[in-house]
C-alpha cells in the first residue's frame, strides 16, 4: 500500500471568466477521515473538488499530496497520475462492463487472478457479492453507488473525493447504503472529501466539516465545534435552523444567562426547552419533520420558537414553562465578516 | 363503439398499408414460388450463389472502409479541438448528397488511364502506362470504395452523436483511475459507442445493398444488378425473383440489426451535470494532424469527385433542348411521387398515434419497403403487371412507378415527421382533447401545424430520393420519360462520362439540400 498522506489545498483559487467559483480555498484533509465540504448549489464546492481531483487547474494556490505537489503555478499532475479515486452523483459506472469489471478497470500492472481477488475483495466488502456479474443498469441506485465507490477505492488510491454521492438515492435506503459505503471509506484509512449539501448527512457521518460560500471555505472544524460555535451565521444556518430575536424582548433573567450584550441574537429551536422557568402562550404548532415546532408568545411582536417531542398535548393558547440552553444562543454582530 | 372493433377511420390507414406492402411481397412471393428442379440448379449455381457472394464482399469491404474513416473522425471532432473542427464536423455530412453511380462516374474519370492521376503519374516518372500498377475502379474492392465514400456519414453521424452523449463523468471516473487518452477510446468510449455506431453501419450497409447503378456502371455482379439483368438480358423471371429474396434478406437482416442494437440496448447515460463535453485542445503538431486527416476524407470523398465533375461539366456543351425534357420528367414524376409518399407518410405518422395495432402494422410495412431496395420493388411491380395482364406504358406504368416510390420511400417521410411528434409533450393531444378538439378540426388545429417543421423536411427528403431513385425507375418508366438520373446513368454505361455529368450534378445539387438540413438539425441538438 501506498504511504498515507493527507490531501492539502493550499488557497486555491479558481475562476472562470468573471465568475470566481473557488476564492482562496485552503483545507486539509486528515488520512482516515471524512471531511463533509458542504455548502448550497453554486457555492463552489463542485468545483473545489474538481480542482483537487485534477479536472480543473487552479488559477492560483498549491493541492499537495503530503509534501508532494499535485497542482501549482507551474506543476499541473493529471487526472490520470494523482491516482484519487472519484465517486460521483450519477454513479458514472461503465454501462458496458459488469460490476467485476467496472471494479477491476483501474486495476493494471499486476495479474488478472490477482486483480480479481482485489476487486471481489472489494465487492464483498460493499455487500455486492450476488451481482458480480451484473451489469449497471440491471442495478439498483444504492448497488451502483456502492459499485462506484469499491470501484474507487479498489486501487488503493491516495484519496477519495465523493461528489453528492448518496443524493441521488431513494431516501429509504439512502441510510443503508451510507453505512455501508462510508465504513469502508473510513477503513481505506486515506483522506477522504464528502461533498454535498445534506446537513445533517456531514454532522452525523463527517470528521470535519467545512462550510464554502461563494467559493469561501468559510469555517472548519468538528461538527461539534461548528454547530455549537458557528463563527458566522451563514455556517450557523449551514448546519441548521436558526431563528433571530431581538434580545431587548428576552425575558431578564435569560439575558443574564446568555450573558451577550447584541441587539440581535440567535437560536437554534433546541435551545428553547419545555420545562420549568418562565410561562409563555402557544401561538401554533406544527410537526417539522422528527419534532414539533412550538411557537411561544415572547411579546405582543416576538415570537420564540422552540422544538418539543411531537405528540405533546398542547394546543393554540395553552400556557407552558420553558427554560433555555445558552450554549445554543450565538450573536454574530461583534464578529460579524 | 366497443374498443376492439376496427374503426372507420383506420381504413385509409389499412390501404395504405396494404399498397405499401404489396410490391414487396409480390417479390417476395414470385421468389418463394418461383419452383426448383434443374433450373434450379442452374439459378443457385451460375446466378444466386457468385451473386450472393459478391454483394457480400462489396458489403465487408465497405464495412471496413466505413469504419476506418467514420470512427476516427468522429472521436477526433467530438473531444479534442483542432483547426477546422467545426468546418469538418458539417463537411464530412457532405457525400451523403452524392448518390453512388455519380460518386462511381466521378472516380472513373478521375482515376482513368487519361484521367488526371494517372497522367500526373506518368510526367512525373515518364512511366508509360503499362509500366506501373494502378488500382482499378472497376472491381469489387473499387465498388466498396465508391459506396463506402457516400455512405460513411451513416456511421460518422451515429458514432459522434454516441462519443458526445457520453457522460463526461464517465470519461473522467477512467481517468481517475488511470487511463490514458488512448485507454479513454479502446477501454470506455468505443464499447460504450459501439451499439449505435454498429447501427448506423447496419443502415449505411443496407442502402449499399440497395446500390444498383454503382455497381452495374462498374461492371460488378451484385444481386442489385443480377436482378434487372436476369429479367431484361436473360429472361429469366425466376431467377430475378430468387436473387430478389435474397437481396431482401439481406438488406432486412441489416434493418432488423439496426433497429435491434439501437433500441434494445439503449443504456443512455443521462446525467445533466457536465454533460457539455469540453474538448480538448490538441497540441498543436497532432492539431495539424487531425485537421490535414479530416481535410484528406472531406477531398476523397466530395470535394475532389464534385469538382472533377464540374470541370468535365464546363469543358462539354451540353444542349438545353436536351436538359429541358428530363427536367421535366424528373420533375413531373418527382412532384407526384413525393405527393403520394407524403400523403402516405403522413397517414402513417397520425395511424401510429391513434392506433396500437395499426401502429405495428404500418411500422412493419415502412420497414418492408425502406429495406426493399428499388431493383425488388421493380420486380414486384413488374410481377404484378404480368398477373394483371396489363402493358407497361402510358398512364399504367406511371401510375406503377409512382406507387413503388411510395413503397420505397414513404417510411424516409415518415421518419422526420416522427421525430417531430416525439419531441412534442406527451399530454398535448389529451389537452386538445379535454377542450373539445377533435376530428378534422382537430386535425387541422392541432396535428397539421405541430408537425409543420417535419412535414416540411419530410417532403424535401422524399423529392430528393425520387430523384435520385435509379433501379425501379429505370425498370418502369414509360417511352420518353427518362429522368435525370435514368440519363446520367444511360451516358455513363455508354462510355460517354462528359455527358452524364451535367444531369449527375444537378442530382447532387439537389442532393445537398437535405443534408444540409441534416447538418442543421443535428447542430442544433448538440447546442441544446
Amino acid at each position: 500500500m501506498t504511504d498515507i498522506r493527507p490531501l492539502i489545498a493550499e488557497s486555491i483559487t479558481r475562476a472562470f471568466g468573471e465568475h470566481t467559483a473557488v476564492e482562496s480555498a485552503s483545507l486539509n484533509l486528515a488520512p482516515g477521515e471524512i471531511t463533509a465540504l458542504i455548502g448550497q448549489s453554486g457555492s463552489g464546492k463542485t468545483t473545489f473538488l474538481r480542482l483537487l481531483a485534477g479536472m480543473e487547474r487552479p488559477d492560483a494556490g498549491r493541492v499537495l499530496s503530503g509534501t508532494e505537489v499535485l497542482a501549482s503555478q507551474d506543476r499541473h499532475v493529471p487526472i490520470e497520475k494523482r491516482k484519487i479515486g472519484l465517486v460521483f452523483q450519477d454513479f458514472a459506472l461503465f454501462p458496458h462492463l459488469t460490476v467485476l469489471e467496472n471494479v477491476m478497470f483501474g486495476l493494471r500492472a499486476i495479474d488478472k487472478p490477482e486483480r480479481v481477488r482485489t476487486a471481489e475483495h472489494w465487492i464483498e466488502r460493499l455487500g455486492l457479492t450476488g451481482r458480480r456479474d451484473a451489469y449497471p443498469h440491471h442495478l439498483s441506485g444504492g448497488e451502483q453507488q456502492r459499485t462506484a465507490i469499491a470501484r474507487a477505492l479498489a486501487p488503493r488510491p491516495v484519496a477519495i473525493l465523493l461528489d453528492e454521492p448518496f443524493s441521488g438515492l431513494d431516501p429509504t435506503m439512502r441510510d443503508h447504503v451510507r453505512e455501508v459505503a462510508l465504513s469502508a471509506v473510513r477503513d481505506a484509512g486515506i483522506p477522504a472529501l464528502l461533498v454535498t449539501h445534506d446537513a445533517s448527512e456531514a454532522l452525523v457521518h463527517a470528521d470535519t466539516i467545512a462550510v464554502i460560500e461563494n467559493g469561501r471555505i468559510l469555517q472548519s472544524g468538528s461538527p461539534e465545534t461548528l454547530y455549537r460555535t458557528p463563527r458566522t451565521l451563514d455556517v450557523a444556518r449551514a448546519l441548521g435552523p436558526v431563528h433571530s430575536i431581538s434580545a431587548s424582548a428576552l425575558p431578564t433573567e435569560w439575558h443574564r444567562a446568555i450573558g451577550r450584550d447584541a441587539e440581535t441574537l440567535w437560536y437554534r429551536p433546541e435551545a428553547i426547552r419545555l420545562g420549568s422557568g418562565t410561562s409563555f402562550t402557544v401561538k401554533g404548532s406544527k410537526l417539522a419533520g422528527p419534532v414539533t415546532q412550538l411557537a411561544l408568545s415572547l411579546s405582543a411582536t416576538e415570537t420564540i420558537y422552540a422544538a418539543c417531542q411531537p405528540g405533546s398535548p398542547l394546543a393554540v393558547g395553552d400556557h407552558v414553562q420553558a427554560n433555555i440552553n445558552p450554549a445554543l444562543f450565538f450573536d454574530f454582530a461583534s464578529k460579524s465578516v | 363503439m366497443p374498443r376492439w372493433m376496427p374503426s372507420y377511420r383506420s381504413i385509409p390507414s389499412a390501404l395504405i398499408v396494404v399498397l405499401v406492402g404489396l410490391p414487396v411481397f409480390a417479390a417476395l412471393y414470385a421468389g418463394i414460388a418461383a419452383g426448383d428442379g434443374a433450373t434450379w440448379d442452374h439459378i443457385l449455381q451460375n446466378r444466386l450463389l457468385p451473386y450472393t457472394f459478391t454483394t457480400l464482399l462489396t458489403l465487408l469491404i465497405a464495412a471496413l472502409i466505413m469504419l476506418g474513416l467514420a470512427v476516427p473522425v468522429a472521436w477526433l471532432i467530438s473531444q479534442y479541438e483542432f483547426p477546422g473542427r467545426v468546418f469538418f464536423s458539417w463537411a464530412l455530412i457532405l457525400p451523403l448528397a452524392m448518390p453512388g453511380y455519380v460518386m462511381a462516374y466521378a472516380w472513373a474519370d478521375l482515376m482513368g488511364v487519361a484521367g488526371p492521376l494517372q497522367t500526373h503519374i506518368r510526367s512525373l516518372t515518364g512511366l508509360s502506362a503499362r509500366d506501373y500498377w494502378f488500382p482499378n475502379l472497376f472491381s469489387t474492392p473499387g465498388l466498396a470504395f465508391v459506396l463506402a465514400s457516400t455512405l460513411f456519414p451513416y456511421v460518422y453521424i451515429t458514432a459522434r452523436a454516441a462519443f458526445s452523449m457520453q457522460s463526461l463523468a464517465t470519461l473522467e471516473a477512467a481517468r481517475s483511475l488511470g487511463a490514458r487518452a488512448s485507454d479513454l477510446f479502446w477501454r470506455v468510449a468505443l464499447p460504450v459507442a459501439l451499439p449505435a455506431i454498429l447501427g448506423g453501419l447496419c443502415l449505411a450497409l443496407m442502402e449499399a445493398a440497395a446500390d444498383y447503378g454503382a455497381a452495374d456502371f462498374l461492371g460488378v455482379q451484385t444481386l442489385g444488378v443480377g436482378i434487372i439483368r436476369s429479367w431484361t438480358s436473360f429472361g429469366e423471371p425466376n431467377t430475378a425473383a430468387r436473387l430478389a429474396l435474397m437481396l431482401v434478406c439481406i438488406a432486412g437482416v441489416f434493418l432488423v440489426a439496426a433497429r435491434w442494437i439501437q433500441g434494445g440496448r439503449g443504456v443512455q447515460q443521462t446525467s445533466a451535470r457536465w454533460l457539455t463535453p469540453r474538448r480538448i485542445q490538441l497540441p498543436v503538431a497532432a492539431a495539424w494532424m487531425a485537421s490535414l486527416f479530416c481535410s484528406f476524407i472531406v477531398l476523397i470523398c466530395f470535394v475532389a469527385p464534385v469538382s472533377r465533375l464540374i470541370w468535365l461539366a464546363t469543358e462539354t456543351s451540353t444542349s438545353t433542348s436536351e436538359l429541358l425534357p428530363l427536367l421535366r420528367s424528373t420533375l413531373l414524376l418527382g412532384v407526384f411521387g413525393t405527393a403520394m409518399a407524403f400523403i402516405a407518410a403522413l397517414v402513417f405518422t397520425l395511424a401510429a398515434k391513434r392506433r396500437n395495432a395499426l401502429r405495428i402494422a404500418t411500422r412493419l410495412m415502412a420497414a418492408a419497403g425502406y429495406a426493399a431496395p428499388g431493383a425488388v420493388l421493380g420486380l414486384g411491380a413488374l410481377f404484378i403487371l404480368r398477373e394483371t395482364g396489363q402493358a407497361l406504358s402510358g398512364t399504367v406504368a406511371i401510375t406503377l412507378l409512382v406507387w413503388i416510390y411510395v413503397s420505397r420511400f414513404t417510411s424516409a417521410g415518415v421518419e422526420p415527421m416522427q421525430a417531430t411528434l416525439d419531441r412534442l409533450p406527451k399530454n398535448l393531444d389529451d389537452a386538445a382533447r379535454s377542450l373539445g378538439s377533435r376530428g378534422i378540426l382537430h386535425f387541422f388545429r392541432i396535428d397539421l401545424p405541430l408537425l409543420t417543421p417535419g412535414a416540411l423536411a419530410a417532403g424535401l427528403i422524399l423529392f430528393v430520393e425520387i430523384l435520385k431513385e435509379l433501379p425501379a425507375t429505370l425498370m418502369l418508366r414509360p417511352f420518353g420519360w427518362d429522368t435525370l438520373a435514368v440519363k446520367a446513368h444511360a451516358y455513363a454505361t455508354d462510355e460517354r462520362l462528359a455527358q452524364a455529368t451535367l444531369p449527375s450534378l444537378l442530382i447532387v445539387l439537389a442532393g445537398l439540400l437535405p443534408v444540409l438540413l441534416l447538418s442543421w438539425r443535428l447542430s442544433q441538438t448538440e447546442r441544446s
